[in-house]
């Protein structure tokens, strides 16, 4: 079984550099046999996560939600909504945000046969702005929230919260 | 959706259109059958890049400007270069010219792929979306993601990565790939080569409305090969003339309803256009000998003023672009300097080049340290918008009696013919930015 963490989202773009400073924060970790790797741009997801069976996608949310709230969401359990998970609101790049790429990826059969979605609620987006404070203080809970989800279920109750 | 007036009249208002970069609507209206009113309204709020481009130093603008898009930041970053070394009064070596074009070319094949595949079919194949259309067609969904993984692979290798690249700079590049680097990715190019091949036939059976735009048609035109990193610029009204005279000749207006501003060409009131279809139409001879048979084949002759027919042209450029890869890649030869010194001086440059949607002009006026005192910027979609809602006026009358949802749904697809991008556009104009 292959696990795989991709932390999505641009280091110059505020909040939406979440998910890679996620990404790094749990490589950190150690976690054994999980690869960690960031990227920018969802539709190379499907490609991304091939020939990995436990995948997590670390991205920014903004869905309304208190800053640096953690959501988590499993893509696997079922069809997520329309506009759900798009990236800086805006959809990602060419209107084709995280949410469409998991969908694209279901209908041609090429999700892994696990996907969990953790989410960082953002507060600004600005080109060039740093974390918001509040979403620097959930990227130690958004690391362990990944942590958790490919963690063996025998040791998940082991992992620090 | 549509509302139906007191008076009789009926008004489309799309408030927030799918598939494309950025936030924008449409609005139309319609009167006794008549079309009143059109209007892209972008709204996605303007982005002050020039403002803040000034105070910076000559170097900078090739990184900050690439991250006004996340699907065209080469074309950023070498209209930026041309336009700073052309203040420095430097001229890049043949090696480094090879190296942008080669990189702009994945550029090219992650944007027309992506657009032509996952934005631009589903409209004519009669679906929502990608996601609808992957379910009947998978084949042709994963043909489009492994041509555009092959773009976004070069991009990585010669810019660093896929998006954003980091290997670009004023005078060249950080670092050169190698011809081993280089030669990995021919395998994966060659089978790029067999499906955008296949795509060129594939779009070629759509079915397309009959209509050709007499809108003037601009696009570069270099001294030899199909215009991608640079040339002069040349007219379908038989005008041509050097990147210097750009805002001679183009000028920059603002309308209430768009966060984006419109451009006019020698201030004529009737538009013009940018993009794949002016590329084709000033240059067709100008491709490799297989495009030009592909195109034929497909239907197409030495010009196409079918904007729904764009989608042939972008996948003969992907044809094309694949083929000057392969070309560039084979011909590679290490030991190539990868920059050359660009010293800062006072002066005014002036830089453009083949963004996938269009002509991407720069302007910077540098002070004797090098330090930015203007910035100008007018991409591809702020110059299409005029045509974009021309060419609304005339496809909503013609699709008048349609139902709210279809008479919507074929004005998306009239604009999704420019590929539009709405976040490029909303850099909008001159406003004060005071540095401290």
């Amino acid at each position: 079984m292959s696990a795989l963490v991709i932390g999505l989202g641009s280091p110059d773009r505020g909040d939406d550099g979440v998910g890679p400073v996620v990404a790094a924060e749990v490589g950190a970790l150690r976690l054994a046999d999980v690869r960690v790797l960031t990227h920018e741009d969802p539709t190379c997801l499907v490609e991304l996560w091939a020939g990995a069976d436990r995948v997590v996608v670390v991205d920014a949310v903004r869905s309304g939600a208190a800053p640096g709230t953690v959501h988590e969401l499993d893509a696997t359990a079922g069809v997520l909504a329309d506009r759900a998970w798009a990236r800086t609101g805006r959809g990602g790049t060419h209107a084709f945000g995280v949410a469409a790429a998991v969908e694209l990826a279901r209908a041609l059969r090429r999700l892994p046969s696990r996907l969990v979605l953790v989410g960082v609620e953002g507060a600004s987006f600005e080109p060039g702005a740093a974390l918001s404070p509040a979403v620097v203080r959930a990227v130690r809970p958004a690391a362990c929230a990944v942590a958790r989800v490919l963690a063996p279920a025998e040791e998940a109750s082991g992992v620090p919260r | 959706m549509t509302h139906k007036l007191s008076d009789g009249g009926q008004v489309l208002q799309v408030g927030t259109l799918a598939r494309v970069e950025g936030e924008g609507g449409m609005h139309v209206a319609i009167r006794d059958g008549r079309v009143t009113d059109v209007q892209l309204r972008i709204y996605e709020p303007p982005r002050f890049y020039e403002g803040f481009l000034r105070g910076r130093a000559w170097t900078e603008p090739p990184d900050i400007t690439a991250r006004i898009c996340g699907i065209c930041p080469v074309a950023y970053q070498f209209s930026s270069c041309l336009a700073i070394e052309d203040a420095c009064g430097v001229a890049v070596t043949d090696a480094i010219r090879t190296m942008r074009r080669l990189l702009y070319c994945g550029e090219w094949i992650e944007s027309h792929a992506l657009h032509v595949f996952l934005l631009h079919a589903p409209d004519f194949l009669g679906y929502d979306g990608a996601i609808e259309m992957a379910a009947d067609h998978p084949q042709v969904v994963e043909r489009g993601l492994r041509i555009k993984k092959v773009g976004n692979d070069l991009m990585t290798v010669v810019g660093g990565r896929s998006v954003h690249p980091v290997n670009v700079r004023v005078g060249g590049f950080y670092r050169m790939p190698t011809v081993v680097e280089l030669r990995a990715l021919r395998p994966a190019l060659a089978r790029a080569l067999e499906d955008a091949v296949a795509t060129v036939r594939l779009v070629s059976t759509f079915a397309f409305p009959e209509w050709d735009q007499p809108w003037t048609y601009l696009a570069l035109r270099p001294e030899a090969g199909y215009p991608i990193e640079g040339g002069d610029v040349v007219t379908s009204a038989g005008a041509a003339w050097p990147v210097r005279a750009f805002t001679e000749h183009i000028t920059e207006v603002h309308v209430a309803h768009s966060n984006a501003l419109h451009a006019r060409l020698d201030g004529q009131d009737s538009p013009y256009v940018v993009g794949p279809l002016a590329r084709y139409t000033l240059n067709h001879d100008r491709l490799s000998p297989l495009a030009q048979d592909l195109a034929r084949e497909a239907g197409l002759a030495t010009t196409c003023r079918n904007p729904f027919r764009s989608i042939i042209v972008r996948a003969v450029e992907l044809v094309y672009a694949i083929e000057e890869a392969l070309r560039i890649v084979d011909g590679w030869a290490d030991g190539a300097a990868p920059s050359v010194p660009v010293p800062a001086r006072a002066g005014e440059g002036f830089g453009a080049t083949e963004a996938p949607r269009g002509v991407l002009f720069h302007r910077y006026v540098l002070d004797d340290a090098g330090i930015i005192t203007d910035a100008q910027i007018v991409p591809p979609t702020s110059q299409n918008q005029p045509s974009i809602e021309a060419d609304l006026r005339v496809m909503a009358e013609r699709w008048v009696d349609l139902s709210d949802h279809d008479l919507g749904h074929r004005c998306e697809h009239a604009i999704r013919n420019y590929d539009p991008c709405i976040s490029c556009a909303t850099h909008f104009l001159d406003l004060t930015v005071e540095r401290s």
